[in-house]
């Protein structure tokens, strides 16, 4: 489904070249949940805006089914991220002025019966009674979880998470996480520096410096495993 | 569930819709409204007032559409000269009038404007009263070779007289007459003319030279009589007194003020433009987060714009309406209240003042574009996303 060839992704700072991606290679099919690991600076956010098509790699490119995002123009990428893609971020982004279930119809405006439809995610979700409320009336958690259902609301191919639980505390992240698992309809890439948020994943992957490996089951285990 | 639902869907407007942010941060949008609508009533407030003043001149002395006046310029013995080249008018003349006068102040915005007070005699006076509309006298008509006066009624308001006072006094150097002159009669008709009698004036007041008012039979033939006499006289030593020339003369006297006026409004115009292009400007740059995230999401840059622009023109939309709609309570407030009472001409429709307020909200419009393209023409969600900008 997203396919990656040699994908780099290289800024410059002070002068000096910096790889925020170097030659990633990584192939997510449909359905999985795909976590990625790695300290701060390591390249995770990076990965996640190649994959999503919010960036464009210096070198390689990236596919959706089949199609190179380098060959689609900014309004079709737009579109993609808008009905075939969800983005969770690592701070609640909300709109200050909207309910949560306005901020949840963001998921797709247009979409027939959006209100109805935001309303079913967010009662889904355990947020049916907040459902008119502002954002500044809502906890972290609850906010966290407002831009999980406006991720989930247009039932996306993919949901791209970037660090969805590092503004909650242990116990709300992983409420976060479960609720992705069990509610999502496709793939879901979750990139952390939080491991014992990626229990359930398919496959997690490790990204130092750029570059990325997966992990085998055994590493898997003991990295997973460690407190 | 269901009917929950429904409701869900009715209560709810589409999020993105550029109305949604306007009312919800109304500490955001009202100060952007306040300015247009301040704009709007300023300078639809200053143009109405001046424009006041061409149009108290065309009330004031309209009645003088009905009559082409001659006057000899103080020499008794070109009247009979005048009298007969009026023979060769090509205009019909219903009826010649010859009439003494006086003159007298009134109050105007801009000062005292002179006003006639004419010596009419015998059938020649309701001939005058009925040409040019008069009607519905309070009191009776001035007594032959009596120091009386009819008047009518925005003349008594514009002078706080009333049947039984002064018009003209010996002590008043301004409305002067050798004897009072004292008010016997009102008539209510929205059309300026005071009258006395003509033996009066023959008897007290100088020069002892007849004034020739000349009437066509209808206002087509008294334009067509008008512009005859202007050339006829013209060089003679006679002064044509035309409707039409003193609507010129007002324009031109007044043509320098509109052009001060359309400098100072352009500056307005100008500054203000400037203000709100730099207001809107700040104003999206604390909203990148909002644009920055929905970007990410999935909305174009193209999109986001529009709805940018479009929140921008709902701004200026509303302040201009509320704009003319507060200039035209306020002129109408200040017509009531400061105008009407001293019969001053004050249009708050006046279409010109609000044609004037046109280039704010064309000017805004075009700034507040030029802003936002501006702002997104290199706006990167990605930097705003991972600057943590919320």
């Amino acid at each position: 489904m997203i396919r990656t060839e040699g994908a780099s992704l290289v800024y410059w700072d002070h002068g000096r070249e910096v790889f925020a991606c170097r030659e990633v290679g990584l192939e997510i099919i449909e359905g999985e949940f795909v976590g990625v690991l790695g300290p701060s600076g390591s390249g995770k956010s990076s990965l996640l805006f190649l994959l999503s098509g919010l960036k464009d790699p210096t070198s390689g490119s990236v596919f959706y089914n089949g199609i190179s995002f380098a060959q689609q123009g900014g309004r079709e990428r737009a579109e993609l991220r808008l009905r075939t893609f969800g983005f969770i971020f690592q701070q609640p982004y909300l709109l200050g002025y909207l309910t949560a279930v306005e901020n949840v119809m963001l998921g797709d405006p247009s979409a027939p019966n959006a209100a109805d439809r935001a309303l079913e995610v967010l009662e889904k979700l355990g947020l049916g009674d907040k459902a008119r409320r502002r954002p500044g009336e809502l906890s972290g958690g609850e906010k966290q979880r407002v831009c999980v259902a406006r991720a989930l609301f247009n039932s996306p191919r993919v949901i791209f998470a970037d660090e969805p639980t590092a503004s909650l505390d242990h116990a709300g992240g992983l409420h976060v996480v479960e609720l992705l698992r069990k509610h999502r309809q496709g793939a879901l890439v979750m990139v952390t520096h939080d491991r014992t948020m990626l229990g359930s994943a398919d496959r997690v992957l490790m990204i130092e410096e750029g570059r990325l490996r997966e992990l085998g089951a055994e590493e898997r285990d003991q990295a997973l495993s460690v407190p | 569930m269901k009917s929950s639902r429904r409701r869900t869907a009715r209560t709810h407007p589409r999020p993105l819709a550029a109305w949604v942010f306007l009312l919800r941060n109304p500490s955001k949008s009202a100060p952007l409204v306040l300015v247009i609508i301040l704009a709007v009533l300023l300078i639809a407030g200053i143009v109405a007032i001046m424009n006041s003043i061409p149009l108290s001149v065309k009330q004031v002395y309209g009645y003088s559409r009905h009559i082409t006046g001659i006057s000899a310029r103080g020499d008794p013995s070109m009247v009979p000269r005048l009298l007969e080249r009026l023979q060769e008018s090509p205009a019909p003349i219903e009826r010649t009038v010859s009439c003494r006068t006086a003159v007298f102040n009134i109050n105007s915005i801009v000062g005292d404007w002179p006003f006639v007070l004419y010596g009419l005699s015998g059938d020649d006076t309701m001939y005058v009263v009925d040409k040019i509309g008069l009607s519905g006298l309070t009191g009776r008509l001035p007594k032959a070779g009596e120091p009386e006066a009819a008047i009518s009624r925005p003349l008594a308001r514009n002078l706080g007289l009333r049947i039984g006072s002064a018009l003209l006094r010996p002590d008043d150097s301004d409305n002067f007459s050798p004897l009072t002159v004292e008010i016997v009669g009102i008539y209510e008709s929205d059309i300026w003319f005071s009258f006395t009698s003509y033996d009066y004036l023959a008897e007290h007041h100088f020069p002892p030279v007849d004034v020739l008012l000349v009437f066509a039979p209808d206002e087509a033939a008294q334009r067509e009589l008008d512009a005859w006499a202007l050339e006829a006289y013209k060089g003679q030593r006679a002064y044509v007194f035309a409707y039409p020339n003193l609507e010129q003369e007002t324009q031109e006297s007044l043509a320098v003020l509109f052009q001060i006026l359309n400098l100072v409004i352009g500056m307005l115009v100008l500054v203000i433009t400037l203000m709100m292009g730099m207001l809107i400007s700040i104003h999206l740059a604390q909203r990148e987060g909002e644009f920055g995230l929905l970007q990410a999401i999935g909305f174009t840059r193209g999109r986001l714009i529009r709805r940018a622009v479009l929140e921008a023109a709902l701004v200026v939309v509303a302040g201009w309406t509320l704009g003319a709609a507060a200039a035209y309570g306020v002129l109408t407030v200040v017509k009531t209240l400061v105008m009407d009472p001293k019969a001053f001409a004050l249009n708050p429709a006046d279409p010109a003042a609000y044609l004037y307020t046109i280039p704010v909200p064309v000017a805004i419009i075009a700034a507040a574009a030029l802003t936002v393209w501006f702002r997104f023409r290199r706006f990167d969600p990605i930097s705003v996303i991972e600057r943590r900008v919320a």
